[in-house]
């Protein structure tokens, strides 16, 4: 595709960030759920991926869902800076993802989790692996969140005893902002971070194939 | 005394409901209306209508669930009662309607449990089941029903050597009968390994209320469960021949767990189930089948050598050799349990006996124990505070 | 003054309770005194539990149920980072949960060094 200059003025200048090195977490039902990095390519399928979901007023989904789709629509589009992507898969179909954004070399700004497949919980291993590419690999300091689900407040505010930091502006919002620092994941992590590296190539390649999945729980009755 | 039989069952999918309260009650109890013949309308002839709920009030905002279900399902002008006894509720039903026949008030009574729970969130429903604790002596402590399963549990585990492998060998063989049973909430058979042994089994499978794991627990389930009782000297009326209500027993124990005098005893499951042998004029090598309130994995062992089947402390080793499994010595929780099925409070008593009715009739289909003529249902009120033991016989063919 | 946890003593025939009984477990006798709990007792049993109910803002909380000198087996929060079976406990008195416009006091048991 040939940018024109005003095209090339609207993007963002992106740092290059270091990759996350995909790994695999054996469920409580023996299935391996492999999370590896989608890249820009990768998102005409999680959008399709996602977009049921925009209608489940049911536990926050739609809003989730509705945000996510918007923020991966930016990425592809090159008009947000420096975001990511993690995608959960099992057998190859896409049971959940989360995406975030890193702000400078010390803060990093949590997008959203979204556990496609329920019970087994995929969101809490998406979200711990979100925040170790975070704090592990991309080396920040901290990590800004926000909640818009009970249950994300539950699971992140209080089970990881986030820091309230009402002050500081989360990107989603107004939402009140909290804060997963260093020594909070290094208290944290042993127990709620899971996976095993490196994923041989085998499993990889299969989680790379990013089926679409069929049917959704939360949408009774629906059929891609 | 008359003798109490089942001539209809009825049962929905246990998990998330999306229907209103009294159609949820209204689908199981339609379904067991049919199952026994019963055609709603003038000349029904249902006599006695009892819902068991225990969180109507409370989670739902709605009482009277009984005189509005009679109305909706048009059995006017049958009498009705709502009966909350925590979540031994479904048994205690069972038991007031076969006390309506037994005593000949009523010919034929239609008991219906059910609960809706996933309206409000996990944290809401723990609070509101922990509301049956002692208010001052647990309740106000934060203590709720994982956390004295927890303490109960690893008492047994140190007194008995029950290892927790042993709890997550009783969620597998539990989830694993569900898979036979379309009505359970949980599809899925865990690994035992991977909930237990591998690397990141805490991550994936991590505790509840030390020790007990998210996979010793039960989750969080709306449905509903309903029975058609009717007296034996007229049971001919009906479809199906009836299964006999041979025994019930029920018993209290201390309501602050802490002031148990042998804290590794279920003294209430004990007494429940001698009485409903007593009855029933039955022994524990008896029973073909049993559905044990195993809303956590522990209690399954612990009921199972409560109501005789093993000698105490023998419980684990039974699970360990797989005697507790369909096709051993004696299946426990062919539906599921409470563990796979689900566990919506009301619903649980009342889904047990379907259960055990299907065993007996032989539709149990890929769960079905072989040649069972004699089930036992234990429910298991408040922690263990109030327990209902119920033995179905299958008449002579 | 500090606040104190009470047993309930049959005025008749001496047997203690906790809680509070409306009826005497032993005699059936109907008054009882209050006797203070002493500071010091053993641990039965206990867990930390993760899945807090409605009103808990924090990851966990820990239980026990201790046996004081004088026979009573009673539960109260655990504030010991590792507890054991048959460990010796202190008994304090503290809020053990935040009410709206009410706090209420329980006991929390404290490893003794």
């Amino acid at each position: 595709m040939q940018i024109d200059k005003l095209e090339q003025s609207l993007r963002p200048a992106e740092r290059e960030k270091p990759p996350y090195p995909a790994k695999y977490i054996t469920m409580a039902n023996g299935q391996k759920l492999v999370v590896h990095q989608a890249v820009r390519e990768d998102v005409p399928v999680l959008l399709e991926a996602v977009r049921p979901l925009i209608g489940v007023a049911k536990d926050f989904y739609d809003i989730v869902a509705a945000r996510l789709y918007a923020e991966l629509l930016g990425w592809y589009r090159f008009r947000v800076k420096d975001e990511y992507c993690l995608v959960g898969t099992i057998d190859g179909e896409i049971v959940g993802i989360v995406n975030g954004r890193e702000v400078n070399a010390d803060v990093g700004m949590s997008y959203h989790t979204m556990a496609i497949r329920q019970g087994l919980r995929i969101g809490a291993q998406l979200f711990a692996a979100k925040m170790e590419y975070h704090l592990d690999f991309l080396g920040e300091q901290e990590v800004w969140i926000v909640a818009e689900s009970p249950n994300g407040f539950k699971r992140w505010m209080i089970e990881y005893e986030l820091e309230a930091r009402p002050q500081t502006w989360h990107e989603l919002g107004g939402v009140p902002t909290y804060v997963l620092t260093q020594a909070l994941w290094q208290k944290h992590k042993g127990a709620k971070c899971g996976g095993r590296r490196p994923v041989s190539d085998e499993l990889l390649q299969t989680a790379r194939q990013m089926i679409l999945p069929q049917t959704y729980a939360q949408l009774p009755g629906w059929r891609r | 005394m008359r003798e109490v039989g089942i001539v209809g069952v009825g049962h929905t999918k246990f998990g998330k409901s999306g229907v209103p309260f009294g159609h949820l009650l209204s689908l199981a109890a339609v379904e067991a209306l049919d199952d026994a013949g019963i055609i709603p309308g003038e000349g029904h002839g249902v006599d006695q209508v009892i819902v068991a709920s225990m969180g109507a009030g409370m989670i739902n905002r709605q009482h009277g669930v009984a005189s509005a279900l009679v109305d909706s399902l048009n059995l006017r002008p049958a009498m009705a009662e709502t009966v909350e006894n925590g979540p031994a509720s479904g048994a205690s039903a069972v038991k007031l309607a076969f006390m309506a026949i037994a005593s000949g008030m009523a010919d034929v009574a239609l008991v219906v449990g059910g609960e809706m729970m996933r309206v409000v969130s996990g944290w809401e429903a723990t609070d509101f089941v922990a509301t049956m604790l002692h208010p001052e002596a647990e309740y106000n402590y934060g203590l709720t029903l994982p956390a004295l399963a927890g303490m109960f549990t690893r008492l047994c585990m140190e007194k008995y050597g029950i290892a927790e492998t042993d709890l997550a060998r009783v969620a597998v063989k539990n989830h694993a009968n569900a898979m036979h049973n379309p009505v359970a909430h949980i599809q899925l058979v865990p690994d035992l390994a991977a909930i237990t042994t591998d690397e990141d089994a805490l991550i994936i499978n991590p505790y509840v209320a030390e020790p007990l794991h998210v996979y010793d627990v039960c989750p969080v389930s709306d449905g509903s469960a309903a029975l058609v009782l009717c007296a034996l000297d007229i049971a001919a009326r009906f479809k199906h021949k009836p299964i006999k209500i041979a025994g019930i027993g029920q018993a209290t124990d201390t309501h602050a767990v802490a002031e148990r005098a042998v804290p590794t005893d279920l003294l209430a499951v004990r007494l429940a189930a001698a009485k409903a042998y007593a009855m029933a004029g039955l022994q524990p090598e008896d029973v073909d089948v049993a559905e044990l309130h195993d809303a956590f994995a522990i209690l399954e062992i612990v009921e199972a050598e409560e109501v005789g089947f093993f000698p105490r402390g023998q419980g684990h080793l039974a699970v360990r050799s797989g005697a507790t499994e369909i096709g051993g010595k004696i299946p426990i929780n062919t539906s599921g349990g409470l563990k796979a099925k689900g566990h919506p409070l009301g619903a649980t008593g009342v889904s047990q006996l379907v259960e055990l009715t299907r065993q007996l009739r032989g539709e149990a289909g890929g769960r079905q124990v072989v040649g069972a003529k004699t089930g036992l249902a234990v429910n298991f009120g408040g922690f263990g505070n109030n327990v209902v033991a119920t033995i179905l016989t299958k008449g002579e063919e | 003054m500090p606040i104190e946890m009470s047993a309930y003593k049959c005025t008749n025939c001496g047997q203690l309770h906790h809680p509070a009984h409306f009826v005497c477990v032993k005699c059936g006798g109907r008054e009882f005194e209050p006797i203070p709990l002493d500071e010091e007792a053993t641990l039965v049993t206990y867990t930390r539990v993760y899945n807090l109910p409605e009103g808990y803002m924090k990851p966990f909380i820990s239980f026990g149920i201790a046996r004081f000198n004088n026979g009573l087996c009673i539960a109260g929060q655990l504030e010991t980072e590792h507890p054991a079976a048959g460990m010796k406990l202190r008994a304090t008195v503290g809020t053990v949960k935040e009410g709206i416009g009410q706090d209420y006091l329980g006991l929390i048991f404290h490893a003794i060094d």
